[in-house]
């Protein structure tokens, strides 16, 4: 009488498609505002790079290359939206409200099931347009002849690995904050904790890496939170700005990547776990 | 089939020893100028929500749990449940420590809320029910059957794909129960279940708790203010005061230790006699020619033959006063305690201070 763990995802997959389906109207405009969203953004780079080629001198990031960069930056940020931000915050409100116990009645690993319980499919729309701009961009900077882009099918999985490990340092980074809630009482500062570091991650990072504060910046957003590697890595693997084979700096921030979403995994379990310990349930 | 672990059959279901559980609670002072001295300084009481619980249920027991608001049930439950850890204390539910949250613990049990629930709230009740399915691993076979005899006894089978949020109040509580039993628990926590029930969805769910417990031999612990719940299916009642057990026994002991008299009712055969007895000490009301008073217990006998020495009467009945009532004085009593013991406690504290 094992759970499965996979049938209990996908139940989840269905519920929340089916509770999405039937209130028709707010599915449909959420898909809108996400895909308009996506639009001025693209709008707005298409008018910067009217004024320059690239962004930072020598950092390699000309208009095709930045443009694949946005992409992956809407495929990571759609996974995130759709899997995680709702639950993040539905957590938050478990909490508040004590329907926590629940949960914790079930016999399955707790952290999962507060993780999933909620697929917002209305996000997906935003990174398939991810995908699209990619394709788009790759086939653009291949036929461009000053460039040398090497490329094949393997390097589909790499940047399928390095989107997955960003998505797992995004996803740990909501646990960690929405577990806070538990000490705190009330957390509502998921959304615009995300806004603000989803400001930092959109660009490549060699923007920060002119000044002091650029580089304090860089070095926080590296180590400490390590959300630029979310975006920099999957993206360096297809637009290759500086060419291939990799700098040697480049190939330690891969790697490091790899280890940052395991470390930051292991971190939220144990933030999780520990905050669990102070779970009061509020109320009866 | 069961899969009973040997010792299970020897041990009670629930043993729990010294179990003591308190919060701090934040304690805002009212207004805006208390507000902001409480963004740097705060005060906290310290709320000792269970104190010094002792308790033993045997395998198959059908007890209620009985307590004013905030006397400690909803909380001995939730550690019952490993929902909270508590400060101190042992407990073991079926052979296991519930806080350690062990799966196959809670592959054993379930807890019911009247207050909460657990439903998904915009979808038909049978998706919530089918989610439960994968996360306790019940074969599909086994699950529609169960799922089939409890929507049958309950009369819900219709209303299996009508979202949760159009059911009345009374059908969802239904739904949660179905989905607590699903698993076929071996212990089951039911917190007031039939809160904000009209009397035939609390007839219905207390036949129901009936059957099923007869049928399955289930452990179950029952807190309700309904006393019609309590009288209907258990024979067993904890009162809890204040965080700590104040008695524990059948509902008859409690009705011999709490309340001290007995409600005569008698019909007079001729007016003239309800007019004699109408400074009867203990008179309740006359509604001639009924006469009802309070007498004590020990007395009835010989009050009831001077009575009869003199007067004629048709019909006598002796009743127990209701049972609200006697529940109502336990809990002023322990109320009166509690106050007692605290003040006794001030006192003390000062004397050490001066």
């Amino acid at each position: 009488m094992q759970p499965s763990y996979l049938n209990v995802f996908l139940t989840f997959a269905r519920n929340s498609l089916i509770r999405d389906m039937s209130f028709r109207m707010n599915f449909i405009l959420q898909c809108v505002s996400s895909i308009s969203w996506a639009v001025m953004n693209f709008g707005l780079f298409k008018i910067i790079y009217q004024h320059t080629s690239s962004i930072g001198r020598g950092s390699g990031w000309e208009e095709n290359e930045f443009f694949i960069f946005l992409g992956t930056v809407w495929v990571i940020n759609s996974l995130v939206q759709t899997f995680f931000m709702a639950n993040a915050e539905e957590f938050s409100e478990l909490i508040r409200t004590g329907n926590l116990d629940f949960a914790l009645l079930k016999p399955i690993d707790t952290q999962f099931l507060i993780s999933f319980p909620r697929i917002n499919w209305a996000q997906l729309p935003n990174g398939i347009l991810g995908a699209g701009l990619i394709v788009y961009s790759l086939i653009q900077l291949s036929n461009d002849s000053n460039k040398n882009l090497q490329l094949s099918l393997a390097y589909l999985p790499a940047f399928l690995f390095f989107v997955a490990c960003g998505a797992i340092i995004m996803y740990s980074v909501m646990i960690v904050l929405s577990s806070t809630s538990i000490w705190l009482g009330r957390n509502q500062n998921l959304y615009t904790f995300w806004f603000y570091i989803t400001n930092f991650y959109r660009y490549p990072m060699e923007i920060y890496q002119r000044s002091g504060i650029g580089m304090a910046l860089w070095g926080t957003f590296t180590f400490v939170i390590p959300i630029l590697v979310v975006s920099n890595i999957p993206a360096r693997v297809l637009a290759q700005p500086l060419g291939t084979p990799w700098k040697t700096w480049e190939l330690l921030l891969a790697g490091y990547t790899a280890l940052a979403a395991v470390l930051s995994l292991v971190a939220s379990r144990w933030v999780f776990k520990r905050a669990l310990l102070s779970y009061r349930s509020a109320s009866s | 089939m069961r899969l009973w672990p040997l010792y299970t059959e020897a041990m009670p279901a629930i043993e729990i020893k010294n179990l003591c559980k308190s919060y701090r609670v934040y304690q805002k002072q009212e207004g805006i100028l208390a507000s902001v001295r409480g963004l740097f300084h705060r005060e906290y009481k310290e709320v000792h929500a269970v104190r010094d619980i002792d308790l033993t249920v045997d395998d198959g027991e059908f007890v209620a749990f009985l307590g004013p608001n905030g006397a400690g049930k909803t909380t001995t439950l939730k550690l019952l449940s490993g929902v909270i850890n508590p400060d101190s204390g042992t407990c073991q539910v079926l052979g296991h420590v519930p806080w350690h949250r062990e799966n196959e613990y809670r592959r054993r049990f379930s807890l019911v809320m009247g207050q909460k629930n657990q439903l998904w709230w915009d979808l038909p009740a049978q998706e919530s029910f089918r989610l439960n399915q994968h996360i306790y691993g019940v074969p599909r076979e086994e699950f529609d059957r169960t799922r089939d005899e409890l929507t049958d006894m309950l009369d819900v089978t219709r209303l299996l794909g009508q979202p949760v949020r159009e059911l009345s109040l009374g059908e969802r509580m239904k739904m949660e129960l179905i989905a607590a039993l699903l698993h076929k628990p071996d212990v089951l926590f039911l917190d007031e279940p039939t809160i904000g029930l009209d009397v035939v969805a609390q007839h219905k769910i207390q036949q129901f708790l009936k059957a099923y417990q007869q049928e399955r031999r289930t452990t179950i612990l029952l807190t309700s203010h309904y006393m019609k719940d309590i009288e209907a299916l258990c024979k067993r009642v904890v009162i809890i005061a204040n965080g700590a057990i104040y008695h524990d026994g059948s509902l008859e002991d409690i009705v011999d230790r709490f309340s001290g008299e007995k409600i005569v009712t008698l019909q007079m055969t001729d007016g003239r006699s309800v007019d004699a007895l109408k400074n009867l000490p203990g008179l309740v009301e006359i509604e001639a020619p009924k006469i009802k008073f309070r007498v004590d217990r020990d007395d009835v006998g010989r009050t009831l033959s001077d009575i009869l020495a003199s007067h004629s009467v048709d019909d006598i009945v002796v009743e127990e006063p209701p049972l609200e009532e006697v529940i109502s004085n336990v809990f002023s009593e322990a109320e009166r305690d509690r106050v007692r013991d605290q003040s006794a406690a001030d006192q003390s504290t000062s004397t050490g201070v001066s």
